[in-house]
């Protein structure tokens, strides 16, 4: 590499750095994050309702880990990750647009896509966290007769990088669906719970042109019983070939994401 | 003549209110939902539904013809009110009216506080209460075509299919039910919509907010039934307490053994405590701090 | 003199509505006032030169080199545009040095320029609330802060006095000129005459996408003292009124409106005219209503000038 690349990638890379900054702690203030918030932490009360009943029943209590891998992270995977993504996602362009405020962003010396990667980089940061806040207390709420048994602990560790995956995947798909249409709205909608439930359903190789079937690749098999209905998948892929395909997804989404935005030209709706 | 007097002249007839103040509102918002490229393609494609159901009312009258045509395998189509609760009252219809308060519904307060327009509304001779019945009505035309006239057209088809007056003498109450179940499911999702729509001013926040929590409380039921096994918890799910309701509306066995009427005071809370954020947060002036 | 903004051939189509049409200019350093009638294609061609937009035919440089996808060049710009909308839930501190984040300037002299322009736009002491509470005028106040916070070469700005009481309309001017003296390139797009002559004596005319002149502002000045001026007067007699006024030599044309008892009259010395109604109206004994001026205005200039 030359000097004059390693300085261009330098200066972009300090770019990137300076509009996740930005970004992050607007985000971070936003009223809308406060709401997310609460909403992310629906799974740690219904945890605690849970976790409670069982204080007080006579009957043999469920396992702890059993409930967490098969209610709480399906929750996530299944409702929550798809909302977060989808929201953020699109508002990575959209909200710069409807605001009238990707102006001032444009009028920087950043180039556009450090501007599009910037703020993806802060929104999916912050969406991770809210996520791995949840289904942390939610673990640890489950679990408080088994804190002890640090093998659990692996299983927290790996629902969390999975979850996270899940939200990079995503957002990643979303932010690109958020450049190209102005009102992507309805068809994200679509595509969480419509595409991505239905296609699991189809036999063959169909079910692998769903991001949901690579992160449950990356999850046990569920045992049939309570909760299975949730965890419903036909045959999974390897895992190595599930992360590669999740990160390649992303990194081609973002990719053309990033094409799209630096060549369209967007203009404000009087 | 002084100047003061010259340049303007006094009214000096009596002011009249107009008859439907809230009708331009209305009008509006179903003219700004139908400018939407999308909805354009949604908005026949919600009425397959209704005539897949009408196309299956016509089969149970030529029943013999299809036997004819496809042997006795055929089962029998009884047309009858458990036909209409399952067309009104079922999962997907529900689906459709989800999209439907989405499109049309979404940006109907959250707009307004976006643009800062409701200074221009109530600077206006409107009062609050008009300010929400025309809103609301917006919600009700869309949602009525869904529910109100496939239900009547269904009675009416079904009369003229079979050539006789039968089947309304066989259940006079149905168009009250129908009638019912439609106000009961439009006046939830109105309120439903506005509520969410008053919390924020991005619509596409408002448009996750109205599926997410709807898919949201059917999950939530989901889990906390298989953990506890209580029906109870189905009065957590919305689409749980609206087919709950239903069944009883069309005389049919409710889907969850628990008392109808705790669905329905659910339902009846929600829209009450949506009217009073409604009241506060619809209001001329915003004060900033 | 090297022309700091070039432009050549610039052309911008939204659908079927032309935005600008072959507009070829050279912009050296300096003030230089935009000027032109609402809709006329001044922000078009502001957004053109800053690369918001992409011409349909032609280009811009700036400093000789393209402006579209050129991000570099952007650290000599500043812009305010026109619109009225910022990051609501942020102050007007996190607003400047969020975007002054973006220069990749140290924190320390972020927060120092932050500073200096929010004391140029006297914001201080309103620096730490949000911009949701700010007034119009604040929040213009504000947009003109964030264009200049970052010391720019060229200031590209679109409408900057809108919404501003005639006080800060004059230090806003005053700033402007300065930066005539510090070798500073500064355009300025307003569709009022006086605020641009205030400022400047460059000007181009913009009208309906095209220019339509180019250079001191006399002249344009000249143009609408000679260009014919209709005013209206209603009267108690208005053809005792015209029979006079017919006998003046700058009384070019006298119709009567279809309006009850009001004259129109054309004429190319507005002064003159004014100057002799009283004197008319007192000795014919005619009662004066009403007078106005239904063509003063910039429209009414261009109006003309498509008519030379």
């Amino acid at each position: 590499m030359t000097q004059k690349s390693t300085g261009k990638l330098s200066f972009y890379l300090t770019s990137l750095k300076d509009v996740y900054s930005f970004f992050f702690f607007m985000g971070r203030k936003s009223k809308k994050m406060k709401l997310f918030f609460l909403i992310s932490i629906l799974p740690v009360v219904v945890a605690l309702i849970i976790k409670i009943n069982q204080f007080f029943s006579d009957r043999t209590a469920i396992q702890g880990i059993y409930i967490f891998n098969n209610m709480t992270v399906v929750m996530y995977l299944q409702f929550l990750i798809l909302i977060l993504a989808l929201f953020y996602g699109t508002s990575v362009c959209s909200e710069e647009m409807e605001g009238k405020t990707l102006t001032y962003l444009t009028t920087r010396p950043i180039a556009k896509s450090a501007i599009l990667l910037g703020k993806y980089a802060a929104y999916t940061s912050l969406i991770i966290i809210l996520t791995a806040i949840g289904v942390t207390l939610s673990f640890f709420i489950l679990n408080l007769n088994d804190l002890l048994n640090f093998s659990l602990y692996k299983i927290l560790l790996r629902d969390v990088v999975v979850l996270s995956l899940g939200l990079i995947c995503y957002t990643s798909f979303f932010t690109f669906i958020g450049t190209i249409m102005k009102k992507s709205i309805i068809f994200g909608l679509v595509f969480s719970f419509g595409w991505e439930n239905v296609i699991q359903y189809f036999p063959g190789s169909t079910q692998r042109f769903a991001i949901a079937h690579y992160l449950k690749s990356l999850l046990p098999a569920p045992k049939t019983g309570r909760f299975s209905f949730l965890m419903f998948r036909l045959e999974p892929s390897p895992p190595l070939l599930a992360v590669f395909m999740i990160l390649l997804i992303t990194v081609v989404f973002l990719g053309l994401a990033c094409v799209l935005f630096s060549w369209k030209e967007y203009i404000f709706e009087d | 003549m002084t100047i003061k007097e010259k340049g303007y002249t006094h009214w000096d007839g009596e002011f009249q209110d107009k008859k439907f103040p809230w009708w331009p509102i209305t009008r509006y918002g179903i003219k700004l939902t139908f400018r939407k490229k999308f909805f354009k393609l949604f908005f026949p494609a919600s009425f397959l539904l209704a005539v897949f159901f009408l196309a299956g009312i016509y089969i149970s009258e030529r029943l013999d013809d299809f036997k004819s045509m496809f042997g006795e395998s055929v089962p029998s189509l009884q047309i009858d009110p458990a036909y209409f609760k399952t067309y009104l009252a079922g999962g997907f219809l529900l689906f459709i009216m989800l999209i439907m308060v989405i499109f049309c519904g979404s940006g109907l307060i959250s707009d307004d506080l976006k643009h800062n327009a409701l200074q221009l509304y109530f600077s206006r001779p409107l009062k609050k209460r008009d300010y929400f019945l025309g809103k609301t009505a917006v919600i009700v035309f869309f949602l009525f075509l869904l529910t109100l006239v496939p239900g009547f057209v269904f009675i009416i088809m079904k009369m003229i299919f079979a050539g006789s007056f039968k089947f309304f003498l066989s259940y006079p109450w149905l168009p009250l039910s129908v009638i019912a179940y439609s106000v009961l499911v439009t006046a939830f999702f109105s309120f439903y919509t506005l509520f969410l729509s008053s919390l924020n001013k991005s619509r596409l926040f408002v448009a996750i907010l109205i599926f997410g929590i709807y898919f949201g409380s059917e999950i939530l039921r989901a889990i906390f039934y298989e953990n506890f096994h209580n029906h109870h918890f189905s009065l957590l799910s919305i689409s749980a307490n609206i087919q709950q309701v239903g069944a009883v509306i069309f005389n049919q066995k409710t889907p969850y053994p628990i008392h109808w009427i705790l669905s329905l005071l659910v339902l009846t809370a929600f829209c009450i405590l949506a009217g009073f954020v409604l009241k506060k947060k619809v209001k001329g002036v915003e004060i900033v701090k | 003199m090297k022309p700091v903004i070039e432009t050549q051939h610039l052309s911008k189509w939204y659908g079927n509505v032309l935005g600008l049409s072959d507009v070829t200019l050279e912009i050296e350093p300096g003030i230089t006032g935009i000027l032109g009638p609402n809709g006329a294609g001044k922000s078009t061609f502001l957004k053109l030169i800053t690369g918001q937009i992409k011409p349909n035919i032609g280009t811009c440089f700036i400093k000789g080199k393209k402006i579209r996808n050129n991000y570099p060049l952007f650290s000599f710009i500043g812009f305010c545009p026109e619109q009225d909308a910022f990051f609501d839930e942020l102050t007007g501190w996190q607003f400047i040095t969020g975007l002054l984040r973006l220069h990749h300037y140290s924190p320390a002299e972020r927060d120092d320029r932050a500073q200096k322009a929010l004391e140029i736009v006297e914001l201080v002491e309103d620096k730490d609330r949000v911009i949701k509470s700010y007034s119009r005028g604040m929040r213009q106040r504000l947009k003109f802060a964030q264009a200049i916070a970052h010391d720019p070469e060229i200031v590209v700005l679109d409408e900057p006095l809108n919404g501003l009481d005639p006080l800060g309309r004059r230090k806003i001017i005053r700033l402007i000129k300065s930066y005539k003296g510090e070798g500073r390139t500064v355009m300025v797009s307003s569709h009022v005459l006086p605020e641009i002559e205030a400022m400047t004596k460059k000007i181009i005319l913009i009208h309906q996408g095209k220019i339509f002149a180019q250079g001191d502002i006399h002249y344009i000045r000249d143009l609408i003292e000679t260009h014919p001026h209709i005013i209206s007067i209603k009267c108690s007699d208005p053809r005792l009124l015209a029979s006079n006024f017919i006998q003046e030599e700058f009384v070019l044309n006298v119709k009567f409106s279809s309006a009850e008892n009001t004259l129109l009259v054309e004429t190319n010395n507005r002064d003159k005219f004014f100057s002799l109604i009283p004197s008319l109206s007192v000795k014919n004994n005619i009662e004066v209503e009403e007078i106005t001026s239904p063509d003063d205005n910039l429209q009414a200039v261009f109006d003309y000038l498509v008519g030379k």
